[in-house]
Parts: C-alpha cells; structure tokens; sequence
C-alpha cells in the first residue's frame, strides 16, 4: 500500500485534467483547492466534508472520527448504516493530497449509501469471497455514481497504481482487478482480470441491483481459489486507501448485534474473516459506557453556596435553608444524541430562523427617519430652511427608537430528578429524553445564532444536598463534550426547583447582557423527600421566580408535562410557561418566547 | 401618452414550465390580483414581463424595500416656487392609466404599506388618496400582480393574513433539469452539453439549500457563469465568480462547493 505515495496526484492534490468528452468548454483545473485550505486531518475538515457530501447527494452525510486502530494498521473510512467513521488523519498524506483522499473517501462511502442496497448475508462465505464481491460492489456503486457526477472518476482514479507483477499475489490481483474495473481503458495481460471486466461491463445494464455483485464477486472467487493463492483474511486490507472497509456492506450472523446495526457504532477498520466468531470490536470507544449522573461517592460533590426558602405558611424566608453542592457531570453516549439532532435537522434551521432575527438589545435613537414618534429636531430645522428657501425639503425628520443588536445570555436550567423517567401520555417517549433532545436542539440553535449561553442540570435529595450540574458554561463552545454530558442526564431524586432557580439566577446576574434569560426545562411538580406540603416547594420557587424577575432576569419555563399547567402557572406565571410535548412543537415555542421577550 | 415608456417593446425569452402562462391569462380576464411565489432568481421578473408583452400592456414595476411608505406608492406632495403639487406615485399611475403594477419582493415592505393595496384587490378596485382628498377609481385594464419569495427563513417576516387572501398564487421553482439546461443554453448562448453541465453543477450547490446555505445557485447565477463561458473564461473561474464566490463567504462552504464542482465534470 505504501506504493499509493507515488500516486500519479497532483502536488496541490488537485484533480487531473477533464475527461475530454466534455471539450469546447475547457479543460477543468482545480487549481483553486489549494486557495480554500482546509488542513489535512478530519476535525479540520470535518465541515467541508460535510458540506462536499451534501452537495453531491442531497443528503448531509453523518460523520464521526474513528477510533485510534490499537494495532496502528492503515486505517480506512468505515460505514454502518448512515454513520460514516473517518480515521482521523490518513498517514502519509499531508496537506492538500490528504484533503483529496479525505473528499475521494467520503464520495465512496456515499456511493455506497446511494446506489447499495441491503447488506449482503455472509452465511458460509469465505474471507476471499466476501473481498471480491465487495470488490465488486465497489465498483458497480463507483460506476453508478460517475453516472451522474462523472468528475467524481478524477477523485478516485488516481489511486488506482497496481501494476502487473511477476508473481502475483491475491492481495496484488484485487488491487488490478479494482484498477481494471474503474479504469476500463487501462490494460492488464491477465487472463483472470480480462474475465472479471467482461463479466462486470456485460452485466452493466443490470447495475442497479446489488445482487450482480454477489454473483460475479462468487464466480471470480471461485477462480482464484482454483489458482491456489494465498489470501490472508486477517491481514487484508481492503485497496486503494480511499475505499472503506466494507464492514457496511456485510451482515454477519450469529453476531447478535444485528439489531442494533443501523444505529451501533462500527467496528474497527479491518475485515474479519467469517470464522463463526462475531467480530471482534476492539477497544469500545471511551464514551460507550454510560455512567450513572450521580456519582457513587458523596465527597464528589463541593457544597458551594446556602440559600433561604421560602415558607408561605409563616410568609417569611427560613436563611440558609438549603445547601446547593456541585457534582461532575456524568458522560454519556452522545452517538443516538447525534443521529437524533442530525434527523430534526429541518426542526434546527427553523429555530434558528426564529431565534437569529430576534433583536434583544438596548434600543438606540435613529436619526432621520422617515417615520417616528418624536421631531429630529436638526432635521426639521433644516427641512424648514430649505421651505423657506424654496427647495425641495427633505421629508426625513424624525427620530425612532430601534432595537438592532443582540446583546442577550441565557442559561438553561433542566430538571434531572426521577419522575422525568416517565414516558409522555402523548408520545410515550421518556420525558427525559425529550428534555435531552430540546435542549440539544436549542443549545445548537443558540450556539449557531451566537448568544452567549450556558447548560446547567439541577435535582435535589433533601435540603441540605441540592444537586447542580454544569454541563457547559458560558465561555465553552457548545460541542462534543457538552453533548456528551447531556446524553450522560439520568433522572434521579427530586425536584427541589427554588434552590435551583436561585443560584441559576446568581450565575445570570454576573454575566453583563442587556437581557439574561433563564430558561427552566421542567418536567412536573416540585417535589423532594423531607416536604409534604405540596404547595409549599411550588410556593418556594415562585418566589424565587419574582426576585429574578426583580433583579432583570426573565425567566420562563418549558413545561414537558402537559397536565403541569396549574402549578406551572402559580411558579412562573401564566404567560412566561410553554408548553411542549413533542420535539417538533420546538420552534413554535422558540418563536414564542423571543416574541415575548423582544415586546 | 404617459405609460408609453412601460410598454415593452420586444418580446422577453420565457420558457414556460407548465400551464402558468394559461393560469396567468385567465387571472387576468377576470382581473384577479396574482401573486408569483418562487425563489430568487427563477424567473419570476421575466415572466411577468412576458405577459406583459403578450397582453401589451403596460408594467410598473416598483422594487418594494422595509423603509419604503405608503406614500412612495400612492404619491405625496411635493413643493415647488409656487407652493405645493401633487406627484403620482407608481401604483397611482398604474391605477389612473391601467397598467399591470408589479410589486416585486412584497414581504420586504413593512405591513403598514402592504395594507394600502387592500383596497384595490377587492370588487371595490378602488384607491383613496387620502392626503388629497380624492378617490382614484382603477381603469379597467389595471392588474396587480406581487412576487413573494417564501424562504423558511422568514417566520418573523410574512405577508398578513389579510393580505395574502386577496391573491391567485402561481408557484415558480428552478425548472426540471433539461428545461433549466435549455433555458441557460438560449439566455447564455452555451451549447446543450456545457448548460446542462451548469446545471448539474448547479444542483450540487441547491443541495447546501438549508445546510449552510440560504439558497442554492438560481438559474439567473447559472446563466451568468453561462455568459462567462461564452466569453471565453475557463469553467473553473466562471463557476467561482458566479457561484460560488457570491453566495457564500464560509472558507469551507467554498472549498466544498468547488469540490463539488470538480466532481460534475
């Protein structure tokens, strides 16, 4: 493989000259790739990536960075259903040559998701076999794509290199089987080879289905295998470096883990030889295991500040009542996170549409307005004096007042206790889960629209233990991790909400907006272990809820529960509750509350 | 005769995508308000011109902008030596003399002015000059006829309920890909095969549309690369300066768009 530095690529890694049957509009240069840049390692390139995918195939690829190959193999990209796994830099390629294969693989995996069709059963084949007919496959989904974007041919044609040698191998007769099939005007003196090509081109106008593939790919392994080669299953790496490793097209039985197949992780880049056993998964990725929110160990958690309660039946606060203590957020999967967020797509750009016109900022005076509630009085005096000396005045003398910037922080305060494990009436999703989902969705809509913000996560075991979590803060950019800290939320213990609320607001009041936003995700009645009194918790918060509002914060609350209407109400007032039972009833309530919080 | 300048005098290339043309005709014997939806750049503005060249008649038009009022439509009084005197405004004028008033962009003018054009869009046809005193009953050829671009960008900013149920709406989109190819090869004066390679290129970018960009590249775009080509510049620069480059600034949306590109040749 180490041959592909010698690679025919451009040194700017642009792609070669046009196919010359598009002549009389010139020859296409891409000499322009090197003036956009991009670096040549994946989290560089990840957005141009997913731009480049989006703009082939209508459809905004799912990309993640594959896990480190313990053995330090050459890695490939991998697919499992939509997910894309990308190694995180392709070894010896640097600069623009790396930005080349990182586009060529991406295409490959794409055709791949485009032109394939189900996995393909492994039952009893042989590694060999299942090589070739992926091989195979490759071709016929590569073929498919040059269909409609014949350029894409410039981005995978220069990888093919296998040359003819004196003692062939089977790793090097696949190698100039795949350059054979996507380069047909290329010779190769191989009996074996001619075979293949005509078998593949004779079956060309059934490309569309798969199942040709299968049935060359078999009687070419059944050739080889006569020829008495030798064919590594465990060692084989699948060529030229651009192409995946085709773990995607298969499905291994007896693995057990078929069912989750669409939505799993993938394994590490290697194929593995259909020996009975399930493949092997390597080391699972650092993230897998999902952790309990609450860490075993009490001393984890640092008491950080006292707060008063409020006691409506004596009508005055009780100091000090209850102790607010800071616990490390748990991580958790943020792959179904991911995917879900990469599904609502279309639910993102509509609240970003909502959210990003929104102007909430101090207003400022404009001169000379058309229209206004008060004289410029520089303007009228000069209008005037053109009236009196008989030119045309300019009808522009007014001043308004107009809100044009966006000067805005908000904290999202979520609800962990343990009744948000239960299932909505309405969808019978876990209420947690969509609390997860919106407030994904909104911290990317925020983070897209530019308002500073943080992620905070509250429950309550008695008073004294009242537990916060900071799952991002104002200064960290909302990403990977912070998704992951939201995935890693478990329901448990109560709901204890005016200490919450409490020290959300302190946090508010030290940021320096013109508005501060608290924005409570909650999903019932406030509630903890050491009260009975039921009004006595909601009577709490809407206390705390009117001194914020008293300091200049606005606070309101997105209500899961549908039946929450009542103490909702009484804790943050009628006006300042939305309600949201389902993900897609979002933007609506986005739309809501910037329109309350911009009249 | 004072519209003589708003006639049109040689017939505008359009190539119609379906029965729009029909529809039009008929909204206009009945002197039904229309409202052409579509997004930028896909021919609404030439296909009014069309008609208006098919019906002879002549056409107002009048870019609508958020700082424009309701008297830079209807008229304002204007001083000169002698004190002050009344000045039609282009909807007025198109009222008094019975032209086809195309309000292009409506959403873009502030709700307050949309509203004065209510009056004219009923059987009352009618338009109040109100600073004057007088009541402008329309001639019989009037037409009104608005264009609407329905981004799902612009929640916050829409046409009001009142408004929008005063019109017929024929829908405008970038046409099938041979028609679009035979349109930008004619505008352009480009052989089949290099238009309907804009268009497919083209295509790649209308993909971005909600994942990243705000639009793709509209067949006014392709057709400039078009003219581009026809003036001998390489495709690589034509499709930069006339797609690319304008309707994005993010270094990585251009680096994918013109990967992009090289994947369609």
């Amino acid at each position: 493989m180490h041959a592909l530095r010698n690679t025919r690529l451009p040194e700017d890694g642009a792609a070669p000259a046009a196919n010359p049957a598009h002549g009389g509009i010139g020859r296409w240069e891409v000499s322009s790739f090197a003036r956009f840049g991009g670096g040549d390692r994946f989290d560089t390139l990840e957005r141009q990536l997913a731009y480049f995918g989006t703009a082939l195939w209508g459809l905004a690829p799912l990309l993640r960075v594959a896990a480190a190959d313990p053995d330090g193999g050459q890695r490939r990209t991998s697919f499992s259903g939509p997910t894309i796994l990308a190694p995180a830099t392709f070894r010896g390629y640097s600069g623009a040559q790396g930005r080349h294969l990182y586009l060529a693989a991406l295409a490959h995996v794409q055709a791949h998701l485009h032109h394939g069709g189900r996995r393909f059963p492994a039952g009893s084949l042989k590694p060999m076999q299942i090589a070739l007919i992926s091989l195979i496959e490759d071709a016929r989904v590569e073929h498919l794509a040059m269909r409609g974007l014949p350029g894409l041919g410039h981005y995978w044609q220069p990888y093919h290199v296998a040359e003819p040698t004196a003692s062939p191998t089977a790793a090097s007769l696949m190698a100039r089987l795949a350059r054979a099939l996507i380069a047909p005007d290329h010779a190769d003196p191989d009996g074996w080879i001619a075979k293949a090509r005509r078998l593949f081109f004779e079956a060309e106008p059934e490309w569309h289905d798969p199942a040709n593939s299968r049935r060359i790919g078999g009687l070419l392994g059944n050739d080889l295998g006569q020829m008495r080669l030798q064919f590594d299953g465990l060692r084989h790496v699948v060529e030229p470096v651009y192409r995946d490793d085709n773990k995607g097209l298969w499905h291994f039985e007896r693995t057990g883990d078929e069912a989750a197949d669409d939505d799993a992780l993938p394994l590490p880049a290697r194929l593995e030889p259909d020996d009975g056993k399930p493949p092997q998964s390597g080391s699972p990725p650092d993230d897998a295991d999902k952790v309990r929110l609450t860490p075993i160990d009490p001393e984890a958690g640092i008491p950080i500040a006292r707060y008063p309660e409020w006691d409506h039946l004596i009508g005055a606060a009780r100091l000090d009542w209850t102790t607010l203590v800071e616990y490390q957020p748990a991580l958790g999967d943020a792959g179904p996170l991911a995917l879900l967020l990469h599904r609502h797509h279309a639910l993102l750009e509509r609240m970003v549409g909502v959210i990003q016109p929104a102007r909430i900022s101090r207003s400022t005076r404009l001169r000379r307005q058309p229209d206004g509630e008060e004289f410029d009085l520089d303007a009228a005096l000069t209008a005037t004096i053109d009236q009196r000396t008989g030119l045309t005045p300019d009808p522009r003398i007014y001043t308004r007042f107009e809100r044009r910037m966006r000067d805005l922080s908000v904290l999202l305060l979520l609800d962990g206790s343990r009744s948000t494990n239960d299932r909505s009436p309405v969808s019978g999703q876990r209420v947690l889960d969509l609390e997860i989902e919106a407030a994904a969705l909104l911290a990317r809509a925020l983070e897209r629209s530019g308002d500073l913000f943080a992620i905070r996560a509250f429950c309550s075991n008695k008073r004294d233990d009242v537990r916060y979590y900071r799952i991002k803060d104002f200064a960290e950019p909302h990403g990977a991790l912070a998704e992951q800290r939201l995935a890693g939320l478990a329901g448990e213990y109560s709901t204890r909400i005016g200490a919450a609320l409490r020290h959300a607001g302190a946090e508010l009041a030290l940021r320096q907006s013109y508005r501060k936003l608290l924005l409570v995700i909650t999903d019932g009645e406030p509630s903890d272990i050491d009260i009975a009194d039921r009004k006595y918790l909601v009577e709490d918060a809407r206390h705390a809820a009117h001194a914020l509002a008293r300091d200049g914060i606005d606070v309101f609350c997105i209500g899961l529960d549908g039946e929450g209407e009542n103490y909702l109400h009484r804790m943050f007032g009628a006006r300042r509750v939305l309600h949201v039972d389902r993900i897609e009833k979002l933007p609506e309530c986005a739309a809501a509350l910037y329109v309350r919080l911009t009249t | 005769m004072i519209l003589s300048d708003h006639y049109i005098a040689d017939e505008p290339y359009y190539r119609p995508v379906g029965d729009e043309i029909t529809l039009f005709e008929a909204a206009y014997a009945m002197r039904l308000p229309v409202m052409l939806k579509g997004p930028t750049g896909c021919g609404k503005t030439r296909f009014i011109e069309h008609m208006a060249w098919k019906l002879n008649k002549p056409i107002v038009t009048v870019a609508c902008h958020e700082d424009m009022t309701a008297s830079d439509l209807v008229g304002r009084f204007l001083l000169d030596a002698n004190g002050t005197i009344w000045h039609d405004g282009p909807l007025c004028l198109a009222v008094r003399h019975g032209a086809i008033c195309y309000l292009d962009e409506i959403v873009e003018a502030r709700q307050d002015t949309t509203v004065v054009i209510h009056p004219l869009t009923d059987e009352r046809r009618i338009l109040p000059l109100e600073k004057k005193g007088e009541l402008v009953r329309a001639h019989a050829g009037f037409h009104l006829v608005i264009s609407y671009n329905p981004g799902y960008q612009s929640i916050l900013k829409d046409l009001k309920e009142s408004t929008k149920q005063r019109f017929c709406a024929i829908e405008f989109g970038y046409p099938e890909a041979e028609v679009e190819a035979e349109i930008v090869a004619h505008e352009a004066g480009i052989g089949p095969d290099a238009a309907a390679l804009l268009v497919t290129i083209g295509e790649r970018s209308r993909n971005l549309r909600g994942h990243g960009l705000a639009e793709g590249a509209s067949t006014r775009m392709l057709i400039h690369a078009g003219q581009l080509l026809k003036h001998g510049i390489q495709l690589e620069a034509a499709c930069r300066i006339a797609l690319i480059l304008p309707i994005t600034d993010d270094t990585d949306l251009r680096g994918a768009l013109c990967a992009a590109v090289a994947a369609c040749v």
